[in-house]
């Protein structure tokens, strides 16, 4: 996995959002569009709440939180520099 | 790179002057812009307020095969930061035998907080900022992830916690269970709680639990916590509490194997 090459500032996330049909709810949880009672999941199944959203990789639209423990795992899959 | 690639074949054709012999090391969401795609010397910057419905169809489907089949992370620039910063501080060599070594000998939690405090520790000793990390150890285990931390940096997982597990196994009826038991309520009771050991004298030690006594007792605590592996430890912990034997405030309780190599003595007030 590679990362810095493609990133967004927290005023533009509403509008990456949008792209993947995704909004928030009341409360700043981030969910799907067409049905907003259905909360969107990290892979090991955590609600997340707008501001602690870090960005998507890969998977299923894989959406991940910013706290460092969610970005250690990530971290352990970066590539080595060459 | 491969997006770069993927972005000039969908909107060459609106915006080839953008794409005209650049090659772009960043790709930047931004709202500043006025275009949908601008370039900003080595980045691109992308403003989807300013793309139509399909462009911004087409720009999704650059992304996601940049991020599916390329690899690519999409992050925030902060989380950018904050991920690298972990990167650079992941365990190695030392550490990782460290972990190994307590994989199985400590609760699920307790290890996760000291994975990410031996991360804490490396960027500590490299002199970068460790607030933010430190506040998410604290933010996911409150009842003990300050305390892992500074266990972590004080390195009792280096030395104490191998000593006691080597004094703990060594007991006939010994079990993983009571030593990850013990583990987790040094982790929990660490602010009420006096390690002793051979670095300081008996005399440094009173003090130092003269000290902590007033304070607890300041703040509302009712409890004190000496803790000692080893003989000559253990012995200088009961010799600290032979002078509070008649202290009418203070009730003492001692928690002691068989062979005298791990106390724990309560001063209850």
């Amino acid at each position: 996995m590679k990362i810095g090459n493609l990133v967004f500032n927290e005023e533009t996330k509403g509008n990456i959002l949008d792209l993947y049909g995704k909004t928030t709810d009341e409360e700043g949880f981030i969910v799907e569009k067409e049905n907003q009672k259905q909360r969107v999941l990290t892979p090991k199944g955590e609600e997340i709440h707008i501001n602690e959203w870090a960005g998507i990789v890969r998977g299923s639209e894989a959406f991940i939180k910013s706290d460092a423990f969610s970005l250690m795992e990530l971290a352990k899959k970066i590539d080595e520099d060459p | 790179m491969k997006i770069l690639e993927n972005l000039k074949k969908a909107f060459e054709s609106s915006f080839g002057d953008v794409f005209t012999n650049n090659t772009f090391k960043l790709f930047d969401f931004s709202k500043t812009i006025n275009n949908f795609i601008e370039k900003d010397g080595e980045k691109l910057l992308i403003n989807l307020d300013k793309a139509n419905p399909e462009e911004k169809q087409n720009f999704k489907k650059v992304l996601d095969d940049s991020i599916q089949n390329d690899n690519e992370g999409f992050l925030t620039t902060k989380n950018v930061i904050k991920t690298k910063q972990i990167k650079r501080n992941l365990p190695r060599q030392k550490d990782e035998e460290l972990l190994n070594f307590y994989k199985d000998k400590i609760s699920e939690d307790i290890y996760r907080a000291f994975e990410l405090s031996l991360i804490v520790r490396n960027a500590f000793n490299s002199g970068e900022d460790i607030s933010e990390l430190k506040r998410d150890i604290y933010l996911k285990f409150p009842k003990f992830g300050n305390n892992v931390c500074n266990l972590t940096t004080s390195d009792y997982f280096d030395y104490y916690f191998s000593e006691l597990h080597k004094i703990m196994s060594e007991e006939n009826n010994f079990d993983i269970e009571k030593y990850k038991k013990e583990v987790d309520r040094i982790a929990r009771e660490l602010p009420y709680m006096v390690f002793i050991n051979r670095y300081k004298s008996l005399e440094e030690f009173e003090g130092e639990v003269k000290f902590k006594l007033s304070k607890l007792r300041k703040y509302g605590t009712d409890k004190l916590k000496l803790h000692a592996i080893g003989r000559d430890n253990v012995e200088k912990a009961f010799r600290i509490s032979e002078n509070y034997k008649y202290d009418s405030e203070i009730t003492l309780e001692n928690e002691v194997n068989l062979n005298k190599t791990i106390a724990t003595i309560i001063f209850k007030f």
